[in-house]
């Protein structure tokens, strides 16, 4: 190969060797790079510290979080309608990430959430069951949850857990027992579905014992789901029957009271003291499962308004529906449990 | 045109109109070019930058369409394409994938040109050792020079062995080597009885190699003919160098040849008729001068070409004014 | 007439001149990359995690071949004309149809061969994940394939006339209108207004149905795929494609190369 062809070019000063400069020359090389480099530096500090200063919130965070409406979402997927589900679900499970329970405003935004994630793609499995546990918190996010249940029947017919979750609902927050046993009964003719279903059926149908309902649809729920914190808010509903067994122990104890001595208790440790007390001991006011190290020291109380025993561990007896009055209580012994104090004790030592 | 039975490129009142852009008037770039190439010559298509050659050879080579007349290559309309088995075209400054080898390329070509696998290996080693890129055929081409592309132009445009080459400035941007070997190429290819059609603006090229030569001036053919008809004896003039010549001897040469006189330093340099240079020379050399050098000078070709060029200018010129007074 | 002598050297050249370029590889080494990050993005989900892989892993093929498809595509006329490798091309036997098809063809096959190994890598992650792999994912990345018969002749009618850039915007346009012509059909049907219905019917009859290709959620489900939802966009596609790159001959036919 002839090489002739390409004229010498004058070597440029990068490629110059280092002794054809002048000392000076290099000097203020080196001094250029110098200062190039001090200018990097500054710069990457006032990122850094300016980036400081703006508060790493998401919109969530500041209350902002938006959930696109599905009916428009569903037409601008471009194809790519199963990613975009999935993006949503897995900011459905951040949503609910950490907190044990889900306010009824959280629960509306998951509610909305599902949504989405259901419509881009309704062949999705667990996301039903998941509204169907997290959207609890009223009368309107159960039947929000209900609706995506009925979504999901639709598109896994075969799937007989989105009907008991169904069941589940009507019951234990609805009580509708005819449409409960209705969901409970067809999911017992699917592939897969425990035995004991029909006589959950019967049970339902009876309304009777709905405490023991409730237990067998929570063990049930229990044993069904691999998910961890699903099976804490399950085992929570059945401490909370605990709780309520319980309780119902010491109704009965208090009417022995009352027949005996022809008067109401004072306090609900008026059970077991004076001569002749109703009752040895009185049974622990929380649940037996509770590790001693987490412990909140409560007590039996005797709740005046609603004329109840209740634990101060919940602050309100155990129901199967929607109380405005005992709801709204009940979040007040919330916040009391976290403040440290228990108002209602005192009000109920009066 | 002129009436032959074995041409191979004949162009008839050929048009092209250009819009430049949206909305703007359409410009003529050819006004009815009219030429013809026969059959085992070297034809020179001169003219200067902006004339019109390479739109022309565009048209010829189907990469244009023309807005008017006619054009045919080996008796086919240039909008067909089977014809192109049996020519070859370098474009001007050529470009080809820079990923590809020498090797390559030719390959590449040869498959579009229809050799059979055969033919190209036999062919594309033959070619690049003729083009001289041997040595380089497994390099990629955008290590190449320049001159190394132009030869593999050279190369592709004689792959298929055509009967007649189109070659779009082919010296352009050549070093002196790069350039003779480019003009050996060309009169290699005469000798194999190929025709050549060349675009180009270098006179001394056509005066040495071509046949016959056309000038386009602004899209107009100005001269078409052979070499030899711009040649009359009469206008082969030499130019002479002298030095050491006596002052007194410079006037009596200008006297008696007639000659543009030019003194540089010491030296005077005349332009007398070719005839008349032996007898300069001998009355310099009694005079004790010294010959430096004696150039033949063919003036015809450059005097036409300069005659064609500066005529049109006027032309724009007298246009333009007259446009000027139009509008005043 | 195309003549397959013509057309296969440029369009096994295209492939050559793919093969040999930097910025693929790295395209592709991008897909393969989201594919295997898929994994850790699903494990963000205490469940369904095998399905949000190959969600992601669908997805993130179908963007990459439609992103590589434009890419290359747009330019793929165009860059010839521009650094006038066509002149001496196209002084060669073969018409500008033939060229033209035969771009098209290696663009296709690039595009194919890109998709040849994103599956490759889907599927190995597949495998590693245990996520279950069906006739559905075949016939799923077949119909994104014929997608991209649909894309790449769209790139290439657009870079037959006219820049990289606007090519660019219009084929990413019509690809994206594409999408949504179903609804946009739907649109026009429950408005009411004749004249808005037979437009929508028209623009849906126009662009490429692109949705008829997509089957991943099908695929990934293990839903059932009827023979029809696969022949039928096939014999969609090629027809499309062949309609299209027709209508580029015509143009690109008529151009002047300068």
């Amino acid at each position: 190969m002839r090489n002739d062809l390409k004229p010498n070019q004058p070597l440029s000063e990068a490629q110059r060797p280092d002794d054809f400069r002048s000392r000076k020359a290099i000097r203020r090389a080196w001094r250029r790079r110098g200062l190039a480099g001090l200018a990097f530096c500054c710069a990457l500090a006032l990122v850094g510290v300016v980036q400081a200063q703006i508060p790493p919130l998401t919109r969530a965070d500041r209350g902002e979080a938006f959930v696109p409406d599905p009916s428009i979402i569903e037409r601008i997927t471009l194809g790519f309608d199963a990613v975009l589900s999935d993006y949503y679900w897995l900011v459905a499970i951040q949503a609910v990430g950490g907190s044990a329970a889900v306010d009824a405003n959280a629960g509306g935004h998951v509610g909305q959430l599902i949504d989405v994630v259901t419509t881009l793609n309704p062949w999705v499995g667990h996301p039903y069951r998941f509204a169907a546990v997290w959207l609890t918190e009223s009368e309107e996010n159960v039947r929000t949850a209900n609706r995506l249940l009925e979504r999901g029947i639709n598109h896994h017919p075969e799937e007989w857990r989105n009907r008991f979750y169904l069941g589940f609902n009507l019951f234990y927050y609805l009580m509708e027992y005819e449409s409960a046993a209705e969901q409970i009964q067809a999911a017992s003719g699917l592939p897969g579905a425990p035995a004991y279903l029909p006589r959950l059926v019967a049970r339902l149908r009876s309304e009777t014992a709905e405490i023991d309902v409730a237990e067998a649809f929570l063990i049930e729920l229990v044993q069904g789901t691999d998910d961890p914190v699903l099976q804490e808010g399950y085992r929570a509903g059945l401490d909370e029957i605990e709780i309520e067994r319980k309780a119902r122990f010491l109704d009965e104890a208090r009417k022995i009271y009352r027949d005996r001595r022809g008067q109401d208790i004072a306090t609900v440790e008026s059970l077991r003291e004076g001569p002749n007390p109703v009752l040895v001991g009185l049974p622990s006011p929380e649940p037996d499962s509770l590790p001693v190290a987490l412990s909140r020291q409560s007590r039996w109380l005797l709740d005046d308004e609603q004329d109840e025993i209740v634990s101060s561990f919940y602050g309100s007896r155990y129901r199967l529906h929607f109380d405005a009055v005992s709801r709204a209580k009940a979040n007040g012994w919330a916040a009391a449990r976290q403040e440290g104090t228990l108002h209602a004790e005192e009000r109920g030592s009066l | 045109m002129r009436e032959n039975g074995d041409a191979v490129v004949e162009v008839l009142d050929l048009i092209k109109d250009y819009r430049p852009g949206f909305g703007l008037r359409r410009k003529r770039i050819l006004h009815g070019v009219s030429f013809s190439v026969q059959r085992g010559e070297i034809y020179g298509f001169v003219g200067p930058n902006g004339a019109g050659k390479t739109t022309t050879l565009k048209a010829l080579m189907g990469l244009i369409q023309a807005s008017g007349g006619q054009a045919r290559i080996l008796g086919c309309d240039v909008s067909e394409n089977d014809f192109r088995e049996h020519i070859g075209f370098l474009p001007e400054n050529p470009y080809f994938y820079g990923y590809l080898t020498a090797r390559e390329i030719l390959d590449f070509y040869a498959r579009l040109s229809g050799l059979d696998g055969q033919r190209r290996c036999r062919r594309v080693p033959e070619l690049l050792e003729w083009v001289g890129l041997g040595e380089a055929s497994e390099s990629r081409l955008r290590t190449f020079s320049k001159g190394m592309l132009q030869r593999v132009g050279i190369a592709q445009a004689l792959v298929h062995d055509p009967e007649v080459v189109f070659l779009d400035e082919p010296m352009s941007g050549l070093d002196p080597i790069g350039r003779k070997e480019i003009r050996d190429v060309i009169l290699r290819l005469k000798s194999e009885g190929k025709t050549v059609f060349m675009n180009t603006h270098i006179l001394s090229d056509v005066e040495t190699i071509c046949d016959r030569v056309a000038i386009i001036v602004e899209g107009r053919i100005r001269y078409e003919g052979r070499i030899e008809d711009f040649l009359h004896e009469d206008d082969l003039m030499s130019d002479v160098v002298l030095s050491y010549l006596p002052p007194e001897l410079g006037e009596i040469l200008e006297a008696k040849f007639g000659a543009r006189v030019r003194g540089v330093g010491g030296r005077i340099e005349l332009r007398v008729r070719e005839k008349q240079v032996s007898q300069l020379l001998r009355l310099g050399l009694e005079a004790g001068a010294e010959v430096v050098s004696v150039t033949p000078h063919r003036v015809s070709l450059e005097k036409i070409f300069l005659e064609a060029v500066s005529t049109s200018s006027s032309h724009l010129i007298r246009n333009e004014s007259a446009r000027k007074g139009e509008r005043s | 007439m195309i003549r397959m002598r013509h057309v296969w050297p440029i369009a096994t050249n295209t492939v050559r001149e793919a093969i040999r370029n930097k910025v693929l590889y790295a395209l592709l080494f991008f897909a393969v990359g989201v594919i295997g990050v898929a994994v850790v993005i699903a494990s963000l989900s205490y469940v369904e995690g095998q399905r949000i892989i190959q969600d992601i892993g669908l997805a993130s093929i179908r963007l990459f071949s439609l992103g590589i498809a434009v890419f290359v595509g747009v330019g793929l006329i165009h860059g010839e004309v521009e650094r006038r490798t066509i002149y001496t091309i196209l002084s060669k036997p073969l018409s500008r149809s033939e060229f033209l098809v035969g771009k098209y063809l290696g663009l296709l096959m690039t595009v194919w061969l890109q998709l040849a190994c994103m599956m490759i890598a889907f599927v190995a992650v597949s495998l590693a994940t245990g996520a279950p792999l069906s006739g559905g994912h075949v016939a799923a990345l077949g119909l994104l394939g014929m997608e991209l018969v649909v894309i790449v002749a769209l790139a290439t009618f657009f870079s037959a006339f006219t820049s990289p850039l606007l090519a660019s915007l219009f084929t990413l346009g019509i690809w994206g209108a594409g999408h949504l012509s179903r609804d946009l059909y739907a649109l026009g049907q429950q408005s009411g207004n004749e004249s808005f219905a037979g437009a929508s019917t028209w623009m849906y009859r126009l662009l490429p149905d692109l949705e008829a290709f997509n089957v991943s959620v099908q695929a990934v489900h293990g839903l059932p795929i009827a023979t029809s939802e696969l022949t039928l966009p096939i014999l969609y596609a090629v027809g499309y494609a062949v309609a299209l790159l027709i209508a580029a001959g015509w143009i690109f036919q008529g151009r002047d190369l300068k």
